[in-house]
């Protein structure tokens, strides 16, 4: 699987998030690029996830900005959507829907239907849900839904790949997966993971702890 | 806006004008001196509505973050509206009664304001079933903003569809009143001086939230 | 474009595995539609009154069959998963046809059953569907955008009946207005003034439609 390896940033910028009175984080600053990795931790409501969302713009900040760039370029908020994959406890899949319908739902134009085939077969088949293809997701098994969404964060090669908690749900040979394929991708891609998890948080190359006093 | 503090002067003059000095409607007695503050309270709804929705519509488009504050003094100012509409329509059904004997009579501007009034109702109820936060404020401007888009359609359905319930007692009334230099005049610094009074309260209420 | 066929495709395909909305809407149709006729009894009342009669549950039936659209996505949590994928507008149009069309069945069963029951002589058939088709356009634009303003609060259907009340009341008594009309005989009914009241209502789900477009990103991306 070679892609051209296009270099993306992203640059956090004195980000600050307060709900109500009281502050979750301040100041945050940093920048990554592609090939780099992120842990965030932290005990649980110190604010991770919502960090998480607000890189994957799903919230604003209460100050600060975020700066996304292609090749030192910039990319316009309303096309920055498309670049990134999340996954979250905060966001499913259509339960009436089965695997395959999902992951077909968003899965971007192809140039031919045998090359989408191939993909999605090639995804299933990776994360071992296969067999799941025709399911409806309703039907599907927390961990089983848990890989799904993984695919679905991940079949259109986003270039930032913003996950939390990604082994929730999962059983060893589910983390193997999931992270045999991060591990892969990883040279490619801008990965940040929310996580405790010890074994998660050793995948990344950095780690930032939520929840200490210089935050 | 210094001018506003005019106001101090302004309502106590209005209120010796229509109670003392103009001269009642003909025909009607004393009491139709509410037409004094009738008139303006109905204005002065319309205007908190409008510029609530124009606050909104800033706020809205607001990229920078410049006019943050915005979304509050939107919310004030449909405060402020929907007193006033309440005092419109029950001054409005006193005229009423003291005019055609019935309080109530769905003719065209009476039920215009009852619209309103429905409208600013709704807007409190969405917006008081959410909780402080961003998504608040951008429903509830974007809700007064469509609101004020479908306004010039309630203009012309209305006269349509409650045509001639009266012959027109109000306009007959009004260009009779308008005969009377002083009543005119009363008239005409009510408007103003419930205007300002209006901007006054809403500075006012807008510094104390803040 | 193609993004808003692939969303329809979505919305009908969920909607004909899990017909809970479905069902709901048609069944309150037929009740609400059955229960007046039947406390009407047999007495023929004016045409305005069952025009009046009739938009009423029209309305109702509206506000109860429309609201799913988007309150299902925020309450089975699938929005952040459109949001991520989808554009805001690729979103609304697909939702906004999908309720368009949604309603436009409802209310044919609802007039089917109506004008049955209540053995209504329709005088200009042209303009009693027009009237349907006009009204039901306006109402279903109208709601779609409130539904979506609905769902990111409390996703009540009793917020969205007080909330949409206001604004559709042109609607109501110009779809009144002209279902009136054809069920009155009429000498006038080649002349096009016939028509104002359908005129009236294009031009108001136009403006609806606009409004709800320009606007609806600032819903859609707010938290």
């Amino acid at each position: 699987m070679s892609i051209k390896t296009e270099n993306y940033t992203i640059q956090i910028d004195s980000i600050s998030k307060k709900f109500e009175v009281a502050p979750l984080f301040h100041n945050l600053n940093f920048s990554l690029k592609t090939g780099q990795s992120l842990a965030v931790s932290g005990f649980n409501g110190s604010g991770k996830s919502t960090f998480l969302q607000i890189m994957a713009l799903l919230q604003n900040p209460t100050q600060g900005k975020i700066i996304y760039q292609k090749e030192r370029e910039v990319i316009p908020l309303e096309q920055i959507y498309k670049k990134i994959g999340f996954l979250s406890p905060l966001l499913n899949p259509y339960e009436e829907l089965n695997s395959l319908e999902n992951i077909d739902f968003i899965l971007r134009p192809f140039y031919n239907k045998g090359d989408k085939e191939t993909k999605i077969d090639e995804f299933l088949d990776r994360f071992g849900l296969f067999g799941y293809k025709k399911t409806l997701v309703k039907n599907l098994s927390s961990g089983t839904r848990q890989k799904l969404k993984i695919i679905l964060a991940t079949i259109n090669n986003p270039p930032y790949l913003f996950l939390d908690e990604p082994g929730t749900n999962l059983d060893k040979k589910g983390k193997e997966d999931i992270f045999s394929y991060l591990d892969l991708i990883k040279k490619e891609r801008i990965i940040v993971i929310a996580s405790n998890d010890p074994e998660e948080i050793n995948f990344c190359e950095e780690e930032l702890t939520f929840g200490a006093r210089d935050n | 806006m210094k001018i506003i503090k005019t106001v101090y002067v302004l309502i106590p003059l209005n209120i010796f004008l229509a109670l003392k000095w103009a001269p009642p409607v003909r025909g009607l007695g004393d009491l139709s001196r509410i037409l004094f503050f009738h008139v303006p309270w109905a204005w002065v709804s319309l205007l908190a509505f409008l510029i609530a929705a124009l606050y909104s519509l800033i706020y809205l488009f607001d990229k920078k973050n410049k006019f943050y504050s915005l979304e509050k003094k939107s919310y004030n100012s449909a405060f402020l509206g929907i007193i006033f509409t309440i005092l419109t329509i029950v001054s409005g059904s006193c005229w009423a009664k003291l005019s055609w004997g019935s309080f109530w009579n769905w003719d065209p501007r009476e039920t215009s304001i009852v619209v309103l009034l429905l409208i600013y109702i709704a807007y409190f109820s969405l917006l008081s079933s959410m909780p402080d936060s961003e998504k608040k404020h951008k429903i509830g401007a974007i809700y007064l903003i469509l609101a004020i888009i479908i306004a010039p359609f309630f203009m012309f359905v209305i006269p349509r569809i409650y045509p001639s319930l009266h012959p027109d007692p109000i306009i007959n009334s009004k260009k009779e009143i308008f005969l009377d230099n002083k009543i005119k005049i009363t008239l005409a610094i009510s408007i103003v001086s419930f205007t300002f009074l209006y901007f006054y309260l809403l500075e006012l209420i807008n510094k104390k939230k803040n | 474009m193609p993004e808003i066929i692939k969303n329809l495709k979505k919305d009908i395909k969920i909607e004909f595995r899990n017909r809970s909305a479905l069902n709901l809407a048609l069944a309150f149709a037929l009740i609400s539609t059955l229960t007046i006729s039947l406390i009407i009894g047999g007495v023929p009342l004016e045409p305005k009154k069952e025009a009046i009669i009739l938009w009423l549950i029209i309305f109702f039936s509206a506000i109860s069959s429309l609201a799913y659209t988007f309150i299902r996505e925020e309450e089975k949590k699938t929005i952040l998963f459109l949001r991520l994928n989808f554009s805001a507008e690729s979103v609304y149009f697909s939702k906004l046809i999908f309720n368009i069309f949604f309603f436009f069945i409802i209310q044919i069963i609802v007039a089917i059953f109506y004008v049955f029951f209540r053995q209504l002589e329709i005088q200009s058939l042209n303009l009693f569907i027009l009237g349907l088709l006009g009204g039901g356009l306006a109402l279903a634009s109208t709601i779609t955008i409130l539904g979506a303003m609905v769902a990111k609060a409390n996703g009540q259907s009793s917020l969205l009946a007080v909330i949409s009340f206001p604004l559709l009341l042109p609607v109501l008594w110009m779809a009144v207005s002209s279902t009136t009309k054809s069920l009155t005989p009429n000498p006038f009914s080649s002349n096009p003034v016939f028509y104002n009241e359908i005129y009236f209502l294009l031009a108001f789900s136009g403006i609806m439609i606009a409004g709800s477009f320009i606007f609806f990103k600032f819903i859609w991306s707010s938290q």
